[in-house]
């Protein structure tokens, strides 16, 4: 955040003002009460009123490092008193030294001068005060704009990330093919047909739960991924087999939903669409110091030239943990010995 | 068996869609099916082999895509696609194939494909001269903007399917154009234009009116009698550098 005053010209020319105008107003109050040399008044007046201004724009430091915290206000105003009681003795010993050395052989003036340092430091407190709560003011409407600006780029972000999200989840292939079989199936196998269009409900259902982007058991994301792979085993029948090997302190482990669904997927793209032969695909998990380590991995004939571009579930993949984990997360894969292997890391949280 | 009965293969890698396809056509006794394949190279081995009227096509296959299998088909049968999802842009080939379906599509749909399919064999039996469909899928592909990410080659009998990635150079040649690997190299028919058009332009630049390099495989660039450079490729070829193809090289490396 940018100093109110001198972070732009305007306002340092109007603040300028303003001292202007309370050095002119003192010198003329000097004048008409207080007889004292024109010297005299010029000099009080603009000693005392610069170094005020000059000051008065340090205060903005405390009040930009000193949050207003609604639970313990004292503490805050305990800091501003301190800062201020600092200020104003800074202000007092300067302006009082400095006439007092001007003006030494005046010993009116500085017998006057004397006399009024309490009420200096009073009316210099008030003022402080003032400048304070103004700075207050512009700070807090300064972050909420900063706040309202950075809210309404977080939309942006989420609505893209929702949209890319959605795209990626499901892939078009799957669902036109599903349904072909399903239509299939209603005359060669009606229960099975019946079956598939359960499991594809209960898949769909649960994709779309992933916008209020919760958290289940690991054991309810892969039960919906194995209804995902079964409804791909009707139409691969053979050439598609999975194994999962899940250790029973895994199944609690909360995961974000639809986290595995792109590894599946990418799983059966890459391989089983581009394979005559069977592949397999696994998953196992293992828990180590309240972290959960997840491995998805599948054969692949690496001699065979693919159609298409990889990496891109991945890198969604990647992007969701490290949103949803920070660093603490992470996603890693492998290609090697005709074996493709992608694992997650997740980190023990709190929800 | 009646003379007039139509023979019918059927190239579809799932074996619900597989069902589906020959569950309808059990109400036309005129269609007799030879045969049923679930990749594409066994299906352009029958195709080839037993010669059908017609094939229902499946365009996403392992091994060989639906596109790739009839650019390398001899026996030229009338095609029906049969796809899940418009990703290939079937309708560009709408015209040309006699017709192609939406998986899931229904009984109605289908006869509508069958009717246009007896049409389609009846004109062609009359005589009538037409253009073959698949000669028009072909063009249709040729000149859509569609990224080559493999190329299919038919090399004494056999079918090399390479990536794009494994070519090192292109070379024309009359009517046809060499492809250089580190394998071999491969004639296939087709034109510079084409490849230019659909080999990805960030890592292929024609650099010479003849020749298509990759420019990952470039060893080094070398001066070649007065202002002509030649490439020498990390296999050890060496491609001419027109003037332009100079200049078009000098914008893809930036030196």
């Amino acid at each position: 955040m940018s100093h109110p005053i001198t972070g732009n010209r305007r306002s340092v020319v109007i603040y300028s003002l303003v001292w202007l105008m309370v050095s002119v107003t003192q010198g003329v109050l000097y004048h008409y009460f207080l007889h004292f040399s024109l010297a005299v008044l010029v000099s009080d007046a603009l000693t005392s009123n610069l170094l005020f201004g000059f000051l008065g724009l340090l205060a903005w430091y405390p009040t930009r490092y000193i949050p207003f915290q609604r639970q313990s206000p004292l503490y805050s105003i305990l800091a501003h008193v301190v800062a201020g009681i600092v200020v104003m003795g800074i202000w007092v010993l300067l302006t009082v030294g400095i006439l007092n050395a001007l003006f030494a052989s005046q010993t009116d003036y500085t017998e006057f001068l004397n006399q009024t340092v309490a009420w200096r430091a009073m009316l210099g407190g008030l003022i402080y005060l003032v400048l304070v709560l103004i700075y207050y003011l512009v700070s807090n409407n300064q972050k909420l704009q900063e706040r309202l600006q950075q809210e309404e780029r977080l939309k942006g972000l989420v609505r893209d990330a929702e949209l890319n999200l959605l795209k990626s989840q499901i892939n078009p292939h799957f669902l036109f093919n599903s349904l072909n079989s399903i239509a299939s199936l209603t005359m060669t196998n009606p229960d099975e047909a019946r079956e598939m269009i359960i499991r594809l409900s209960d898949f769909l259902r649960y994709s779309l739960k992933h916008r209020e982007n919760e958290y289940v058991p690991l054991s309810e994301e892969l039960g919906r991924m194995k209804d995902y792979l079964a409804i791909e085993k009707v139409r691969f029948g053979e050439k598609l087999l999975y194994e999962f090997d899940i250790s029973e302190e895994c199944e609690e482990f909360p995961v974000p939903t639809m986290i595995f669904q792109p590894l599946f997927d990418n799983a059966i793209r890459h391989s089983v669409y581009e394979s005559v032969d069977p592949v397999t695909i696994r998953f196992s998990c293992m828990r180590d110091q309240g972290h959960m380590k997840a491995v998805v991995s599948n054969d692949f004939d690496p001699e065979v030239p693919s159609m298409k571009g990889t990496g891109l579930g991945l890198q969604n993949v990647r992007q969701r943990i490290s949103l949803a984990y920070k660093e603490k997360g992470g996603v890693h894969w492998t290609g090697e010995n005709g074996v493709f292997t992608v694992s997650i890391l997740f980190p023990r949280i709190y929800i | 068996m009646k003379m007039t009965s139509t023979k019918i293969i059927i190239v579809e890698d799932e074996r619900p869609a597989r069902d589906l396809v020959r569950t309808y056509l059990k109400e036309f006794p005129d269609l007799e099916i030879l045969g049923e394949y679930d990749n594409g190279f066994d299906g352009l081995k029958a195709i080839n082999e037993l010669k059908p009227d017609a094939i229902f096509l499946d365009v996403q296959m392992p091994k060989l895509t639906g596109f790739e299998l009839l650019e390398v088909l001899e026996h030229q049968p009338e095609v029906i696609f049969t796809t899940a999802y418009d990703q290939f842009a079937i309708r560009a080939f709408e015209r040309n194939a006699v017709d192609y379906l939406l998986k899931p599509f229904s009984k109605e749909r289908f006869r509508e494909a069958i009717s246009k399919l007896k049409l389609r064999l009846e004109s062609k039996q009359k005589g009538v001269k037409e253009e073959s469909g698949i000669e028009k899928i072909r063009q249709h592909f040729a000149e859509s903007d569609e990224r080559l990410h493999r190329v299919v080659i038919k090399k004494s009998g056999k079918i090399h399917v390479i990536s794009t990635g494994d070519i090192n150079f292109l070379e024309a040649q009359d009517d046809y154009v060499m492809i250089y690997t580190d394998e071999g190299k491969y004639l296939k028919q087709q034109t510079m234009k084409y490849f230019e058009q659909h080999l990805d332009s960030q890592q292929f630049v024609r650099v010479h009116r003849s020749y298509i390099a990759n420019i990952t495989c470039i060893e080094r660039i070398e001066p070649y009698e007065k202002s002509n450079f030649v490439l020498i490729l990390k296999d050890g070829n060496k491609v001419p550098v027109s003037r332009s193809g100079m200049q078009v090289l000098k914008e893809n490396l930036d030196f």
